[in-house]
């Protein structure tokens, strides 16, 4: 019997559709409700981003909690960057606890690029050891080998980067994950598609998910801000000239564009196992982007 | 090597002011190395110093310089006693623990760092120091090719790259090259990339609980006069 | 060890300098690298006087020296050596060398007779005169001065420069009797001299051993010289031909051609490569139009109507000779003929000593003496210059004379003679190939000559003096050689390795066990490292140089009036280029602010702790201001320009502008020393009215 809603759509071979949605800075959680409302009957399942950036906000736990709550499925995401092994080993355990299973093993981003800079990094374990973690605990014990009342049970899954600088480098780091134990990944944004196919071809040997990871461009700023500012991506000039010929304040939309035809190809060519879509604060786009792409209905 | 820079004068300027008589106290290892503590520094504070109270105006502090060949070694100490007689304070230009060591050795005397410890490194060129190590007490460098991923590394991460590198560089700076990239062409060169492939367990973090001690002697009884310094 | 070092800022080397090779390549061992550093600076009465310490006569040299100091001068393994003769006349001609008078007061009753009125013996009557004694000079000439006079012509060395130096010496109370011949030596002692200096020179031609040698037309080089020098003008004719490749043929040959004769032939059996002769005076020979037949030698000589008609063989080198030089060998059968209306021999001169003399003669008829006393066989008579050495240059019969006059000395005080010790010589070794690499190379700057049309009319004095600006550039090139960075506190050194990064010559290194070493023979003395080292213990190995810049600083702050009205800058300008206060005198007139000058040795000699005191002592402005791009070494505007922005840091942490510190460094950031000081002055001026008002309203 399959872990989690997730898992289980995993399994089915079923093309598989995943979205995020950033908690607020602030208690005022009723944007993530609104978004969670949005999105929950539409897509398998919704990450929640833990601190994205290094920028401080309501806990990705908290926000699970919320979907959990209005009968979505939620993704937890966990990064080593703000939690020693006590702490991250704790968190599993309530997560599991609230009935929230599936969880996204990071290694997390620096404090350097965040708004706390002058925090203390604290990458106590790195994402590799954090998914060993948790089939650890699985096992019934605790990562020092003491015995566990009542072991978790989860779906757990990584991210990879298929266009990383330094592919060699980061395939080590991806066999390492799928030894660990992940069972799907989601990609960091992709934005070239040859790059994608390159990396499928690799990854395709292994019994794991992949569900590749597409980010919503709302304008060509914005794209050369991530260029600039966003750890590991880059947007290719194209898609930039794209963004930059249409006239001012339809950029949302183009971008939309960009990314169902992409999905669209992806699909066509059954490159992979499904996607992650990442609206990056325009949420409330996904379900637009879902029927330009044509995912309407191909959810559950 | 230990890497320190001297702090800002304000700062110095700061410690001083209630005192009369200071001495500037150098240290001939580390910090002159690192172009930070020794003679040379010494001498540039104290013209600083003085041309600072020279343009305040204020009342004149009575400076002396002085350079030992190590501060954090008691023996060395020794030859400050009456350098430091009649004296109100003294600023140490040594690292750290040249600070402490002379705290501990003058009980009564304030002592203030006039740098900050920095690092453990190397200069990379005149005037440029990197950090090389953490000290972090559990050397795992056969592993990574001589690199070290936890000083290096700004997540000091084991078991390979985060997807945050650009063109090489760590995704904080571009100056700063990705250790774990560096790790992977090295160990690919040396025909060693199966250690990049090992899985590393989480790091042992117990030998850096602190303070830390290291005992290199055999726990004997001293005879001689050449006794246990500790003791 | 010594932990506590109390503001030992640096530690004065006891054993400094080390002789550069010039110097000990000089016969005189004069302070070459030391007046060429003053004349680099443009102290030129100073280059003077430390020149006129090393040398009796030294504006002869000036013009005529064969300067072996050149041919040694390491600068050569970069580019060309230092122009160290012209060097020297520029000094004195500006430096006021004919003020100059020479005293000398008579202490000593022993009389000293010197026998020869050339280069050696005139040296000899100088020290023996400043040592005491009365001296007398025999000349057999009817003019003083040995071959300078009669040998050398005036368009080498103008008659009124050799006049000036032998009326200094008459001036001393050298008695100098021309007219005569001394014929024996018994005579001399027997009207009450004590001691004899021969100084007969080598005045007899070599003959070339070959027929028809003594026919009409023929005539040898040195008497030619002679009887021009004494005032006859010989009838040489259309065609003249000169044997020979050294000085002497040269001479000869350009002689002629400013006698009129419109066509002059140098003949010699090698090539260009061997000839003895300097080459700048056959390249001017050349530019004279005179014409060169190398690989020729006469082998006979007829007279055809009163005329030599000369017979040649042709010649091919074979193997090197006992001189190094490639034996010339005639080829069979190359013989050809000429007709000349003279026929010039100079292939060299062999001393003339009367049997009377009584002492021992040697190889080459030259006289035998004891290289250490210089003394004969027969006691109290000494011998120097050509005619103990054969014919040699001015320089070695000065050292010659200057020797003997100590030994002359000794003799009259009963004292042993003791060898002079090498010691002092420390040889500097070759420049590696790495370190030339990374020396800039500066083209070395001749001395202006008149043109060809102004030479060949008459016996005007060929080379001119430089001008201060050539000059002062040229000097800037000596390398400084064995005045390096010493490291002074080995103990102290830290093996920081900074003086191994900062050297632009890539001098220092470390050894296998981590110290550090400098080796004086590669260092260039640029001075980088002694203000970089952190531990503060290189020093240059120049006595003097250690804290010049301090005292200059005192002496400038101790005399700088405050006048309220104008601000106080203080610059610290390089001595060797456009800052130079000797330059640029004028530069600071007109100017509002009050601006002091610290004239410094290169701007890396001003070190960071120096532009704070300017400060602290009420400077509202201080400036740097160095040679940049025109600078002899490597990167010393970029590391003035580190410290400047070190104490730029301190001044902004204590809220004061950190533009009141400028480095301004010629070709860099300014070719208008004057605009930008202008400029400089009227910024700080504006901070320091700032100030003043900002006073006035907390008031
Ligand atoms: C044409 C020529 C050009 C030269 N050019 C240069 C040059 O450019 N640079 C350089 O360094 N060197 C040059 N030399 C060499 C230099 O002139 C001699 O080496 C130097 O003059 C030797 O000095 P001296 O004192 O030993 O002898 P001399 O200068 O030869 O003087 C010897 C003197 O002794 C006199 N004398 C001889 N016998 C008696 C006696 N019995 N009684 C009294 N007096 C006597 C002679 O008349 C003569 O005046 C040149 C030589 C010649 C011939
Ligand atoms: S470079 Fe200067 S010190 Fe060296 S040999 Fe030449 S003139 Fe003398």
């Amino acid at each position: 019997m399959a872990t989690s809603l997730l898992e289980e759509k995993l399994l089915s071979g079923e093309f598989v559709v995943t979205t995020e949605i950033g908690p607020p800075k602030g208690a005022d959680v009723s944007g993530v409700i609104h978004h969670v409302d949005l999105l929950k009957d539409m897509v398998d399942a919704i990450n929640v981003t833990d601190h994205q950036s290094s920028v401080m906000r309501y806990p990705s736990l908290g926000a699970c909690l919320l979907i959990k709550e209005r009968g979505g499925e939620p993704v937890l995401q966990i990064t080593c960057r703000d939690r020693n092994r006590l702490a991250l080993q704790a968190e599993v355990l309530f997560a599991y606890s609230r009935g929230i299973q599936n969880i996204l093993c990071l290694t997390g981003d620096s404090v350097d690029v965040g708004d706390h800079k002058d925090a203390k990094p604290v990458f106590d374990l790195d994402s590799v050891q954090l998914l060993r973690m948790i089939r650890t605990m699985e096992s019934g014990v605790d990562m020092a080998g003491n015995q566990l009342a009542g072991a978790p049970k989860c779906c757990i899954g990584a991210s990879v980067h298929p266009e990383a600088d330094f592919m060699e480098a980061q395939l080590v780091k991806f066999d390492k994950k799928v030894e660990a134990g992940a069972q799907f990944f989601q990609t960091q944004g992709v934005f070239d598609l040859a790059a994608f196919r390159r990396f499928m071809q690799y990854a395709s040997q292994f019994d794991v998910k992949i569900l590749a990871g597409f980010i919503v461009l709302s304008s060509a700023g914005m794209a050369r801000y991530m260029n600039s500012s966003v750890p590991g991506i880059t947007v290719p000039q194209e898609l930039i000239d794209e963004l930059a010929a249409v006239e001012k304040g339809k950029g949302l939309a183009k971008g939309v564009e960009i990314a169902a035809r992409f999905i669209r190809t992806i699909r066509e060519e059954g490159l992979c196992h499904g996607v992650h879509i990442m609206a990056v604060g325009n949420e409330s786009v996904v379900p637009e982007l879902l029927a330009a792409a044509e995912l309407v209905g191909v959810h559950r | 090597m230990i890497v320190a820079e001297q702090k800002p004068l304000e700062d110095i300027i700061r410690m001083v002011r209630p005192y009369k008589k200071v001495l500037l106290l150098g240290c001939g290892t580390c910090t002159t190395v690192c172009n930070a503590g020794g003679e040379t520094e010494v001498a540039f504070l104290h013209d600083a110093l003085r041309m600072a109270e020279a343009r305040a105006g204020d009342g004149r502090r009575e400076y002396s310089e002085a350079t030992l060949k190590r501060q954090c070694d008691p023996e060395f100490l020794e030859h400050l006693t009456e350098r430091v007689e009649g004296v109100d304070a003294v600023v140490s230009l040594a690292c750290g623990t040249g600070v402490q060591a002379l705290a501990e050795r003058f009980a009564d005397l304030p002592v203030f760092p006039g740098v900050n410890t920095s690092f453990i490194g190397m200069a990379v060129e005149w005037g440029v120091w990197d950090e090389r190590c953490a000290a972090c007490g559990d050397c795992r460098l056969e592993d990574t090719g001589g690199i070290c991923p936890i000083t290096r590394c700004t997540k000091g991460i084991l078991n390979g790259p985060c997807a945050g590198p650009k063109k090489g560089h760590c995704e904080v700076s571009p100056d700063m090259e990705c250790a774990w990239i560096l790790i992977y062409r090295r160990l690919e060169r040396l025909g060693q990339l199966e250690r990049m492939r090992r899985y590393y367990p989480p790091r042992n973090f117990r030998p850096i609980s602190r303070p830390r001690r290291i005992v290199g002697k055999a726990g004997l009884e001293a005879r001689g006069s050449h006794g246990d310094v500790t003791a | 060890m010594n932990t506590v070092a109390v503001r030992a800022r640096r530690t004065p080397l006891s054993e400094h300098t080390i002789m550069p090779p010039c110097q000990v390549a000089c016969p005189l061992h004069m302070d070459i690298r030391e007046y060429v550093d003053l004349a680099a600076q443009g102290r030129l009465m100073e280059a003077m006087q430390v020149i006129r310490s090393g040398n009796p006569f030294p504006s002869i040299c000036a013009y005529i020296c064969a300067h072996p100091c050149e041919e040694a001068c390491r600068r050569g393994q970069v580019d060309k050596p230092v122009a160290i003769r012209a060097l020297k006349r520029f000094a004195l001609e500006f430096g006021g060398d004919r003020m100059i008078e020479v005293e000398a007061e008579t202490t000593r009753s022993e009389r000293v007779a010197v026998v020869g009125s050339g280069p050696a013996g005139l040296a000899c009557a100088y020290y023996l005169r400043k040592l005491g004694y009365p001296v007398t000079v025999f000349e057999a000439h009817s003019e003083v001065g040995g071959m300078l006079r009669v040998g050398i012509p005036r368009y080498r060395l103008p008659r009124e420069v050799l006049d000036v130096e032998i009326t200094r010496l008459t001036k001393m109370g050298v008695e100098i009797r021309t007219g005569t011949r001394v014929v024996s030596l018994d005579l001399v002692f027997d009207l009450g001299y004590r001691a004899v200096f021969l100084t007969v020179g080598a005045h007899q031609s070599l003959r070339m051993g070959i027929e028809g040698e003594d026919g009409a037309g023929v005539v040898d080089g040195a008497t030619l010289l002679r009887e021009l020098n004494l005032g006859l003008t010989p009838a040489l004719g259309e065609r003249v031909a000169v044997v020979g490749g050294g000085n002497v043929a040269m001479d000869a040959a350009r002689s002629a051609v400013r006698l009129g004769v419109p066509q002059v032939s140098v003949l010699y059996r090698r090539t260009r490569a061997e000839m003895p002769a300097d080459p700048r005076e056959v390249e001017q020979a050349l530019e004279e139009g005179i014409e060169f037949q190398y690989l020729v030698a006469p082998v006979r000589v007829r007279t055809r109507e009163g005329r030599p008609e000369v017979t040649c063989v042709r010649m091919e080198l074979g193997e090197p000779d006992q001189s190094g030089r490639r034996r010339p060998v005639p080829i069979a059968g190359s013989e050809f003929t000429e007709r000349y209306d003279t026929l010039v021999t100079a292939i060299g001169q062999a001393p003339q000593v009367p049997d009377d003399f009584h002492v021992r003669i040697g190889r080459g008829s030259t006289i035998q003496v004891d290289p250490v006393t210089l003394s004969t066989n027969r006691a109290g008579v000494f011998a120097g210059g050509d005619a103990v050495t054969g014919p040699s240059t001015v320089v070695e019969a000065l050292a010659a004379g200057r020797t003997a006059a100590g030994r002359i000395d000794d003799y009259l005080n009963h004292r042993y003679p003791l060898a002079p010790s090498d010691s002092e010589e420390e040889w500097m070794g070759d420049l590696r190939p790495e370190t030339v690499a990374t020396i800039r190379t500066t083209g070395r700057l001749e001395p202006p000559v008149l043109s060809r049309e102004e030479r060949t009319a008459g016996f005007a004095p060929v080379e001119l003096a430089y001008d201060c600006q050539t000059a002062t550039n040229e000097a800037r090139r000596c390398l400084r050689c064995g005045l390096g960075a010493a490291i002074v506190a080995p103990d102290r050194c830290a093996s920081c390795l900074t003086c191994v990064r900062v050297c632009p010559y890539h001098v220092p290194y470390a050894d296998a066990e981590g110290a550090i070493h400098i080796p004086f023979d590669q260092c260039q003395a640029c001075g980088i490292c002694v203000g970089e080292c952190p531990a503060g213990v290189i020093a240059l190995r120049k006595a003097g140089e250690l804290g010049q810049v301090d005292e200059e600083l005192d002496h400038v702050l101790g005399s700088a009036t405050r006048v309220t009205s104008k601000p106080m800058i203080v610059g610290f300008c390089c001595q060797y280029g456009v800052y130079g206060t000797g330059t640029l005198a004028g530069l600071w007139r007109g100017l509002k602010a009050g601006v002091w000058i610290v004239p410094v040795r290169c701007v890396t000699k001003v070190e960071t702790g120096h532009l704070l005191r300017a400060f602290e002592m009420g400077a509202e402005g201080v400036f740097v201001a160095g040679c940049g791009e025109q600078c002899a070494r490597e990167n010393t505007g970029h590391w003035m320009r580190q410290r400047v922005a070190k104490v730029k840091r301190v001044l902004a942490q204590l809220g004061l502008q950190p533009e009141r510190l400028e480095a301004f460094m010629w070709g860099e950031n300014t070719h208008d020393p004057t605009e930008v000081l202008d400029e400089f002055a009227a910024r700080v001026g504006g901070f320091y009215l700032d100030s003043v008002l900002l006073q006035e309203v907390k008031r």
